[in-house]
């Protein structure tokens, strides 16, 4: 048995060696830029300057390549992943891919990119005020554009303006050199470059490498959205999550098996018929549109006041023990009921079903036949018997402990890991994602194990050898 | 009736006596799963002829003496093979057009139709300045969208999520699944430079049939439907061309060398089973809203999604059914017949395996259905101007006084995912093997 469980919990290391591979390419994909989010840029603001930018890239861990290698074709340089801004570096791959020939791209973009760097250097006067903002504006779709047609639009417009005011034309020169490399680019095409396939390879200095072995060894990193620890953040939103939970699957469990045994004890009765309607129907009920209904009933002003819709509750400074959990609880109510209701049902008709067919076997006849009293029927031999599908659904628990409920902590506002990891997903808060989902994966392996070395022990046929 | 072949009495008796026939007979005896299933019909009936029920267009009008069909022509312009002509375009139909007569549907609203008039109505309060005919009857929301157009239009994208979705998990679980379960961790032998040619042409295929037109099928994407799904149906092809075109070009000539023709065993069921379990072991949530970020919002992006996340649990059916039933004497046979074990696969174990599959089906369209409503519930993945019946209930937290908002949507959800679970049910009856006599 020993054996086994050692052998189970090697597995789940490429388990999850491949799990933490397949979010970090998900993650990654994801639209966004961190570096330009942490800096507090807008869109409308001004652009962060560079020296700023490779700062934050590099304290970020950014400036490395992602992964360790990389497939791509042989127009692609193997040092792309300098390119500091993201926008930049997927224009650059979009131009590649239009005319495929790397150097004279790479010269054109430092030329476009010196362009515009100096239009912010000019004074601004009273006469090239309008003419900056224009002559900024078009730079910029110099580096972010890569359609034939735009760019020359883009050169179109500038020169007027560049030539409108004296102090202005002095970026004349640069100007000629920019569309004198950007004609290089479109004459000297090597598109044929795009189909050969390449294979670069990084070694151990990527993001991935990195990100990973820090990860072993616990230390998850900053968060992206305020910069605190990522253990600390997820310390103070586990709580929340672990409470609900427990308190959640107590009740679940403490209700659903009594009334599961009672059911299938009432079978064939109206009883048990009213009650396997209301269990299916509660089952069948969305839990997001439960909470919602009961919001808008419940909790206005205008129909029943009985709760408050949101959040878990001021409780002072020095507020007593008791009244910590009558405020807390008050707030719970709801959220607890929704969370609970559905897998209650579940369970209830997962415990009738198996009791059902334990019932029907030899031996629980055999044991009437030999005067057993009834509970001792149910409970002693009956009921050991029917427990594999819950020990199956025992399983899941810790995932939901982690994902929590993230559609009831978004309705009730609670603050739990459900939301934690909504916002990260959304943001994009890379460290905290791939640190929730890898926590998640590993819970989730450990609940099998739990559930199959639960199997044995509830039932000595079942042995792993 | 002339298009049902005539049969003889004793192919009727041996048609009755058939698994399905059987199956069927079982089904209808359960009440509660046929009535959800006729039910499912009607939803589905509502689903196709939406444009019917609730457009703002005329269903049939005549127009200076021409009679047309705004709604039809609706259709052919939205497949980008016709234009409305100058007098149609971008009008307010009820009141630009001056038409002779029209017949409307019987919903006047399409539910992106926005009703200054009538902001946040309520169904059962007075509707100012409505008549009986342009009522709102399930009332409004926040911009006077017509919360009855909106169930109606949400029900066809409720269906279609549902089919799709679980038509690519089918897809792909059935594919995978079978492969693993009826050739197992033993069975599957091919030659060593099959191998390797294969797994080295994939990326060669993937590389030439995706990699390098990652543009053309990023730019199609932003264009209609149509061209996105031919763009990928050329990808496909190519991916699949170059791969056939090593398997029969290049490997038979190699194969003859003894080094390289080695057979040996591919363990498909040790492949699978560890795919499944990195797939499981992230909560589904988590994994379709990580996927969902990457992808602009799009209906169908999110059933490819759930698609792609949802085809675990067939696979594991199909599997665990092909590993009994591989072991029946009837694949026996077909074997001693010199049957190969690919057709012994396809034609004789597969169809007898689907049962289990149905009745995951069944659930997996509730689940789809729910799952897609979770999503535009939370404002993700579903485009800010596509009214499903999700959206409209999320409309109704910022505005809890609107009761209507919260009932009617969150009751289309709640029916139709019961009467797709009491279907399921309803096929686990009837297939039940126990019950078999």
């Amino acid at each position: 048995m020993l054996i086994y469980i050692l052998k189970r919990i090697l597995i789940f290391i490429p388990t999850l060696i491949t799990i933490s591979i397949l979010i970090f390419m998900l993650s990654i994909l994801a639209p966004g830029d961190p570096v330009e989010k942490m800096l507090g840029a807008t869109p409308e603001g001004d652009p962060i300057p560079p020296v700023a930018y490779n700062a934050m890239r590099k304290e970020l861990g950014m400036d490395l390549p992602t992964f360790y290698f990389s497939m791509s074709s042989k127009a692609y340089p193997d040092t792309l992943y300098r390119i500091p801004k993201q926008a930049h570096r997927e224009n650059l791959a979009r131009l590649i891919g239009e005319h495929g020939n790397w150097p004279e791209i790479d010269k054109y973009f430092k030329k476009s990119d010196l362009l515009f760097n100096s239009a912010y250097k000019i004074e601004r006067d009273s006469l090239n005020g309008k003419a900056l903002i224009k002559i900024k504006e078009f730079a910029e779709l110099l580096l972010i554009r890569y359609r034939d047609r735009d760019i020359k639009r883009a050169f179109d417009k500038l020169k007027p303006q560049i030539e409108s005011t004296p102090s202005t034309a002095a970026l004349m020169p640069l100007y000629n050199e920019t569309m004198q490399s950007y004609n290089n680019v479109t004459s000297n095409q090597s598109k044929w470059k795009n189909l050969v396939p390449a294979f670069i390879w990084y070694g151990k200095d990527n993001q991935y490498h990195r990100w990973a072995s820090k990860f072993v060894v616990g230390d998850f990193g900053r968060s992206y959205q305020d910069k605190r620890p990522i253990a600390d953040k997820i310390g103070d939103y586990l709580y929340w999550t672990v409470i609900l939970t427990f308190i959640s699957i107590l009740m679940t469990y403490l209700i659903a098996v009594p009334l599961g045994v009672f059911s299938a004890r009432m079978k064939d009765t109206t009883q048990d018929g009213v009650l396997t309607t209301i269990l299916f129907i509660l089952y069948s009920l969305p839990s997001f549109w439960i909470a919602t209904l009961l919001i808008t009933f419940l909790c206005q002003p205008d129909y029943l006041n009985w709760f408050p819709p949101y959040g878990i509750g001021e409780v002072g400074p020095d507020a007593g023990f008791f009244e910590t959990i009558r405020i807390r609880g008050y707030h719970m109510i709801l959220p607890l009921f929704c969370w609970t209701y559905a897998s209650l049902a579940f369970l209830s008709r997962q415990m009738r079903g198996g009791m059902l067919s334990v019932l029907q076997q030899d031996y629980i006849r055999t044991a009437r036949a030999k005067g057993l009293s009834e509970k001792k029927v149910i409970w002693k031999h009956a009921f050991r018997n029917s427990l594999l599908p819950i020990i199956t659904l025992f399983a899941n628990i810790f995932p939901r402990m982690i994902a929590g409920s993230i559609v009831i902590e978004l309705i009730f506002t609670i603050p739990g890991m459900g939301r934690l990891l909504f916002e990260a997903i959304k943001y994009p808060d890379h460290p905290m994602v791939f640190t929730i989902v890898m926590l998640a994966a590993f819970l989730t392996m450990i609940g099998y194990l739990v559930a199959d070395i639960l199997y044995a022990v509830v039932d000595p046929r079942i042995t792993y050898k | 009736m002339f298009w049902r072949k005539k049969l003889t009495a004793k192919e009727l008796e041996e048609k009755e006596k058939s698994y399905w026939a059987y199956v069927k007979r079982q089904f209808k005896k359960n009440k509660r799963a046929l009535f959800s299933l006729y039910f499912v019909f009607f939803l589905g009936l509502i689903a196709i002829f939406a444009d019917f029920l609730a457009n703002d267009k005329p269903i049939l009008a005549s127009y200076k003496g021409t009679i047309s069909s705004p709604v039809l022509k609706s259709y052919v312009v939205g497949l980008g093979l016709g234009k409305w002509p100058v007098h149609f375009q971008n009008v307010d139909w009820k009141k630009d057009v001056d038409f002779d007569w029209t017949v409307y549907p019987p919903i006047p609203y399409y539910p992106s139709n926005l009703d200054f008039e009538c902001q946040y109505c309520s169904p059962t309060k007075e509707q100012q300045g409505k008549t009986m005919r342009f009522r709102h009857w399930l009332g409004t929301d926040d911009i006077g969208r017509d919360v009855t157009a909106g169930m109606i239009h949400g029900t066809r994208i409720a269906f279609m999520v549902g089919i799709v979705a679980m038509g690519l998990a089918c897809i792909i679980g059935i594919f995978l699944g079978s492969f693993a379960g009826f050739f197992g961790d033993t069975e599957f032998k091919i030659s060593r430079i099959r191998l390797i040619l294969t797994l080295l042409g994939s990326f060669f295929a993937f590389f030439y049939g995706f990699f390098s037109r990652s543009y053309i099928i990023g730019d199609a994407i932003l264009g209609s439907n149509l061209t996105f799904i031919i763009q990928m149906l050329i990808s496909f092809g190519i991916f699949f061309g170059i791969l056939a075109l090593i398997n029969l070009l290049l490997v038979p000539p190699l194969k003859k060398i003894p080094a390289l023709g080695k057979r040996i065993t591919v363990p498909l069921d040790l492949i699978l089973t560890r795919m499944i379990e990195v797939i499981v072991s992230i909560p589904t949530l988590v994994l379709i809203l990580a996927v969902v970020a990457i992808v602009e919002p799009s209906i169908m992006w999110v059933m490819i999604i759930i698609g792609l996340v949802g085809w675990t649990g067939i696979a594991r059916f199909i599997r665990a059914e092909l590993l009994r039933i591989r072991n029946l004497e009837y694949i026996e046979a077909s074997t001693a017949l010199g049957f190969s074990r690919f057709r012994a696969m396809m034609k004789h174990a597969i169809p007898n395996a689907l049962s289990p599959v149905l009745i995951a089906i069944a659930f997996g369209v509730a689940s789809a259905i729910l799952t897609e409503s979770l999503l535009s519930f939370l404002g993700i993945g579903v485009p800010t101007e596509v009214i499903t019946w999700g959206k409209l209930l999320s409309l109704a937290r910022t505005a809890p006084q609107a009761w209507w908002l919260a009932i009617f949507p969150g009751f289309a959800i709640f029916i139709t995912v019961t009467l797709f679970n009491l279907i399921g049910e309803g096929l686990t009856d009837a297939l039940d093997p126990r019950l078999k006599q």
